[in-house]
């Protein structure tokens, strides 16, 4: 091998492999940066929370400020209603919000100072939360209460309370891992549970403790009113259906799904990584097509030596693997480098973003690696197809 | 591989001519194992290209090669460099050398991957053909004769049951031309190769079973 390498290495242009491997490492880093950046930042947009699917949409009704006043609720659900949303084409299931009928109140203490307040409780039915059972059951025994929190709830907290009064800001981790007091009063009791968060949601702008609990719960501490249904959960086969908005507004029913802004984002995100990509390939395919070039005009500087190598009794493969391993040592070089460029980039852009996303994906660059890898992968099985076959060639009875 | 044959073979330039008298183009022959054999031809009867025709250089020719039973022309690449291993060696007339490499680089190139001979029978034959001086110089700077003989020294660095000579000699005087004879006939007996040898004037001085005139 040292031998032929001797031989072969003749006419190899630096300039040129070095002009190859600028470029197809700027190619290559420009389109890992930007699976990378996309795989980062588009969960935190496309609001996919592991908690609900895309494949839901939460109905409500208006309120009507005249009726509202005269302490009627207007923004009320009949049977009638729900019945019909549920026979519609484009529905797989409706399940109705159960709103607290009682007072709840939390405190949570954070060292020496502590934050309560009075809130609420509400619930859907427990197959629309993808939420371990063992994690979202409740036991009257234990008194512990799981609960989802909206993530926004926590974005309010940390960004605008906590640093106006002082208070340490809490990360999804710490929450999850901590638990608060809670006392639910109503019916003439007044008792203590713990709360402890299960989840955290973007999509559902509300509270959410079991449907078990909450019907434990109303029994327990209520008064007595009777169930009042004022927010749908409907399960729709395609969210993109046009039908769905049509039913909606003929029928002139609010949805609440802040999904919309973010997939409008979602798309620009799209595009743009798209471009960048678009244009990391061009290079990338400018660069082996300069590669291309130069290995041709080598092969063919060098024909006479491949041809004799192929009259000693060289195998054309033989006769082709020195070129081959240049071509994907070069490529691997540049994969390597390319990496350790992403990781040192994506180090700088997420410390940038951190707190303006509270939550980037933590997903590691092992996915852009692969991609990188079958990305290097397919040049080097480009360059070894173009080299075996113009020695091929080469080798071939005149 | 124990015959060489050729029927009817002429090359595609001379296939409208009707005035060729040849013992090989336009009939049948046999080359056998064992047996050595001389070609002779004027310049431009097509003696290099029976080379090239028979070493699978070149295909331009009518008529049929067989090796054994096998007509050559169906052979691809991966079988002729299993055949230019260990079948048949060749002494090109124009060597193909490469000049870059020194002459012990041009003889181990051959050697590396057919790891027939040792490296003390390669130093005797650089000793006995008196290039043992040139083992580390560039090809490109040493005399045609001198490149003849390294050229010879490479063709002998496999096993072969033919071994194509052409023109060994038109570089060397006729003592060079003895050893390299000696050296020949020696490894062609251990061998039981058949020895196929052109020439246009002088030839290697040697008994030939046959002596064919293209």
């Amino acid at each position: 091998m040292k031998l032929i390498w001797k031989l072969l290495r003749r006419h190899i242009s630096v300039g040129q492999l070095a002009g190859f491997f600028i470029a197809n490492l700027v190619g290559v880093v420009i389109i890992l940066c930007g699976i990378q950046i996309y795989l980062d930042i588009e969960p935190t947009l496309s609001g996919k929370d592991g908690l609900i699917g895309n494949d839901y949409i939460i109905v409500s009704k208006p309120i009507k400020q005249l009726g509202s006043l005269m302490g009627k609720n207007t923004a009320q659900f009949s049977e009638e209603e729900i019945a019909d949303i549920a026979a519609q084409p484009f529905a797989e299931s409706v399940g109705a919000f159960k709103a607290s009928q009682y007072g709840v109140y939390a405190r949570l203490n954070t060292g020496s100072k502590s934050v309560s307040t009075d809130m609420f409780f509400e619930s859907v039915p427990d197959r629309y939360i993808d939420v371990d059972v063992e994690q979202w059951a409740f036991d009257p025994e234990s008194q512990t209460i799981p609960i989802i929190v909206p993530r926004n709830y926590l974005n309010l907290y940390n960004f605008g309370f906590a640093q106006a009064q002082g208070l340490p800001q809490l990360s999804e981790g710490i929450l999850e891992s901590i638990s608060f007091d809670i006392t639910l009063y109503g019916n003439y009791r007044r008792e203590q549970f713990k709360g402890r968060v299960a989840g955290f949601s973007n999509r559902l702008n509300t509270i959410l403790v079991p449907m078990s609990f909450m019907e434990w719960a109303n029994d327990r501490y209520a008064t007595g009113q009777a169930d009042i249904t004022s927010r749908l959960i409907v399960e729709v086969a395609n969210p993109a259906d046009e039908s769905i908005n049509a039913y909606l507004q003929q029928k002139g029913y609010d949805v609440e799904n802040n999904s919309s802004d973010n997939s409008k984002i979602g798309f620009l995100l799209k595009l743009i990584v798209s471009i960048i990509v678009a244009i990391g390939a061009i290079i990338s395919i400018l660069a082996i097509y300069i590669l291309t070039l130069s290995i041709y005009l080598l092969l063919q500087k060098n024909t006479e030596k491949l041809e004799n190598l192929v009259l000693l009794g060289y195998t054309p493969r033989r006769v082709a693997a020195p070129y081959i391993i240049l071509t994907a040592s070069l490529n691997v070089v540049i994969l390597a480098i390319s990496i350790v460029i992403v990781y040192v980039v994506r180090g700088v852009y997420t410390a940038r973003i951190a707190t303006a996303l509270a939550d980037i994906a933590d997903g590691g660059i092992a996915f852009t690696a692969v991609a990188g890898i079958i990305i290097t992968a397919a040049i080097i099985a480009f360059n070894s197809f173009v080299i075996q076959r113009k020695i091929n060639v080469i080798s071939r009875k005149k | 591989m124990k015959y060489i044959t050729l029927n009817d073979v002429v090359p595609e330039i001379f296939a409208q001519r009707e005035d060729l008298r040849s013992d090989i183009w336009h009939s049948s022959t046999v080359f056998e194992k064992g047996r050595t054999y001389l070609v002779e031809a004027a310049s431009g009867q097509g003696k290099s290209s029976l080379c090239s025709y028979l070493y699978g250089q070149r295909g331009d020719y009518r008529g049929t090669i067989l090796f054994d039973d096998d007509d050559i022309s169906r052979f691809g690449t991966e079988d002729w460099s299993r055949i230019r291993r260990s079948h048949l060696s060749i002494l090109f007339q124009e060597m193909r050398l490469f000049p870059e490499l020194t002459a012990m680089e041009n003889v181990r190139i051959k050697n590396q991957i057919t790891r027939t001979q040792s490296r003390e029978t390669i130093e005797r034959w650089f000793d006995a053909l008196g290039i043992a001086d040139k083992r580390n110089t560039p090809v490109a700077k040493m005399s045609y004769g001198q490149q003849q003989r390294v050229a010879l020294i490479r063709a002998l660095c496999q096993p072969f049951d033919f071994l194509l000579l052409d023109e060994p000699i038109s570089h060397l005087d006729e003592r060079n031309g003895d050893i390299m004879r000696d050296i020949i006939l020696s490894e062609a007996r251990r061998l039981g190769a058949g020895i196929i040898a052109t020439s246009i004037g002088r030839h290697l001085n040697m008994e030939y079973d046959k002596v064919l005139s293209l």
